[in-house]
């Protein structure tokens, strides 16, 4: 039976393969048959181009996420939460900034911490830093940035730093684990099983097989975003844009974050767009950029509403909103 | 059977093909610098791989699937009817592909440049390293991006002393060849320290732009750096005095020579060429230039 099944896979391999090189093929003649203005080739080109340079990147990302999945238990992580508050937060950011994780992958983690006792702030702090500091959005920004280190390692502690001020607020705010009503476990759930006996084939199998639901999660927020920033480029003038951001350092921050949050861009590959911008604004705006997007953005927004009470993911928004601006307003002089 | 698994196997496989052609064809140099072709070339391996283990699932059943997964998370596994979300979400995923076949790849032109600002970065560029430039020295700002050890070799590779040899040839040259590989140095160069190379020859290829508040004779000759991908590209050049300029056409590409000085533009003191000569040229095999990459062997 299983070699049966093989066949039939490697049939249907190779059954796709051609069909996909017959697609290339017939498109390829489509090219020139329809003219349209310059300025939609420039858009397709620019967008083009930032998802080849992003799509690597994010595909580490989301092969590094599978591993994480399958193979760091949470109960492993738990044991590392100290009892004390404040160590608890620095823990907890710590943790995230090793765990490299992607913002939409992170809200179903911390939520299941979350409901096996792992107390709000630091779920919180955890939820911040995890998107926001660890190897691969290091090296994405390192890289973005023309190979500066400057702004990748002014990303990561400052983040940091206002990931453990926000999961100080959130633990002095709220005191509940503010998760909407959940029976901790879901009865339409028939396919997980705790098999602790899984071999290692088929734990590696899985990690692909959550690399490729997380790339189908991911895939479509990161065209989006793609999409957006190469309108931007081709149809908004980078004058009207500095104009609105007036070279001050309040709306241009301000319009900053406003594109990091409507972006929803994955963590992993909006330095690079962070970056196109970096003729046009202050230093401080594209921090601004930088370390809003992955804290919280409009897809999170919505993740986080199916998982916490309403009335707290808009406090949570708006403290994390104003915690950022205010930092990078104070911090704009060095920049 | 199913569809839905067969339709994502089918979408990692066609953005597999989808990048390879775009190396095979040299597309890609058209949408990133030659430095970053390793790494993508790596994400279509990754891509292959994960299409081996997806069409797995086109004939398994839901039962079947061992995930070690909480039931509580925002994963579409793929199971389940087709939904108009669904539709909508795949669409999203197979535009870049659609348009990447049917729409012809463009070089960026100076409708772009408008769109950029070339003047504000230009004159950004006088005014930034004019204040960075006491560190010039030692290797540190702008010069460390040619200290990174960096595998991905391309045509802007140099061993460092080439480069070095390369900048120190600038100072006591009496005329400068602005040539693809020297492009973006020599531009920092210049912009660094004008006042050095004021009267000096120069010889430059490039892009004519034009901008609103130009004389009648003023347009920059430049040409697009690619730090990293199309997206972050800009425009550096050196506004010029050329006699009759309002004859040429913008994005014409002209080979000029002529002599350094300073030009007051907006308050700010700019390098520009003072053009002598000039000629019409072919639109260069590659358009862009690229910072210099530094090998170590």
């Amino acid at each position: 039976m299983g070699s049966f099944r093989n066949t039939i896979t490697d049939v249907t391999g190779l059954f796709l393969f051609g069909c996909c090189v017959c697609i290339l093929q017939i498109s390829s003649t489509f090219k020139g048959v329809f003219t349209l203005p310059d300025s939609i080739y420039n858009l397709n080109t620019i967008f083009l181009s930032i998802l080849i340079e992003a799509l690597p990147f994010v595909l580490i990302g989301v092969l590094i996420a599978g591993g994480i999945q399958i193979f760091i238990t949470e109960d492993y992580i738990k044991r590392l939460i100290p009892k004390n508050k404040f160590l608890a937060i620095v823990m907890s950011c710590v943790v995230g900034a090793c765990f490299p994780a992607c913002e939409c992958g992170i809200v179903p983690i911390v939520r299941r911490l979350i409901t096996k006792g792992v107390p709000i702030y630091a779920g919180i702090g955890f939820l911040l830093t995890g998107p926001l500091i660890n190897p691969i959005v290091i090296l994405s920004t390192f890289m973005a940035f023309g190979n500066d280190l400057n702004i990748a390692i002014s990303r990561m502690m400052i983040g940091f730093v206002i990931a453990i001020v926000i999961a100080t607020v959130i633990s002095v705010l709220f005191k509940s684990n503010q998760l909407k009503q959940t029976s901790t476990h879901n009865a339409g759930c028939s396919h997980h099983v705790e098999k602790t006996s899984t071999s290692i084939i088929e734990k590696c199998t899985n990690v692909f097989l959550h690399a490729v639901d997380e790339f189908f999660d991911m895939g479509k927020y990161l065209i989006m975003g793609a999409l957006v920033a190469a309108f931007v480029q081709t149809y908004i003038s980078s004058e009207a844009l500095v104009a609105l951001g007036d070279g001050q350092a309040i709306s241009s921050t301000a319009v900053m974050m406003g594109l990091a949050y409507f972006l929803s861009l994955c963590s992993e590959a909006d330095a690079f767009i962070g970056a196109s911008f970096r003729n046009l604004f202050p230093t401080s705006a594209i921090l601004a950029f930088l370390i809003y997007g992955p804290m919280i953005d409009l897809k999170n927004t919505f993740m986080l509403l199916s998982t916490f009470k309403a009335r707290f993911v808009f406090i949570f928004l708006g403290i994390v909103t104003f915690t950022v601006f205010l930092t990078m307003l104070l911090l704009s002089g060095l920049y | 059977m199913n569809v839905q698994q067969a339709v994502r196997a089918m979408i990692l496989l066609l953005f597999a093909l989808f990048i390879t052609n775009l190396h095979y064809s040299d597309q890609v140099l058209l949408l990133i610098n030659p430095k970053y072709e390793a790494i993508s070339k790596i994400g279509v391996f990754i891509l292959l791989v994960l299409f081996g283990f997806q069409i797995h699932r086109i004939w398994k059943t839901k039962q079947n699937e061992s995930h070690e997964h909480d039931c509580d998370h925002h994963h579409d596994h793929g199971y389940g009817t087709i939904n108009v979300r669904k539709l909508t979400s795949y669409s999203i995923i197979l535009l870049p592909i659609i348009t990447g076949l049917v729409l012809p790849l463009s070089t960026l032109d100076a409708s772009i440049a408008e769109k950029k600002g070339v003047m504000l970065s230009l004159t950004n560029n006088a005014n930034r390293e004019e204040s960075t430039t006491t560190n010039n020295g030692n290797a540190s700002g702008s010069q460390q991006d040619y200290n990174q050890p960096d595998p991905n070799l391309n045509s802007n590779g140099m061993k460092k002393d080439e480069y070095e040899q390369m900048k120190g040839s600038l100072a006591d040259a009496s005329s400068i060849k602005m040539t693809d590989q020297a492009y973006s140095t020599y531009y920092e160069m210049i912009n660094a320290e004008p006042e050095k190379y004021v009267g000096k020859e120069i010889s430059i290829k490039g892009f004519v732009y034009k901008e609103d508040g130009f004389d009648a004779n003023q347009v920059v000759i430049g040409r697009y750096l690619i730090t990293h991908c199309v997206a972050d590209s800009s425009l550096i050049g050196f506004l010029s005095t050329l006699e009759g300029a309002e004859s040429i056409a913008e994005d014409t590409w002209i080979s000029v020579t002529g002599t350094i000085y300073l030009q007051d533009y907006n308050g700010i003191s700019l390098p520009a060429i003072k053009v002598t000569g000039w000629e019409e040229i072919q639109q260069p095999e590659l358009p862009y230039v690229y910072p210099v990459v530094i090998k170590l062997m």
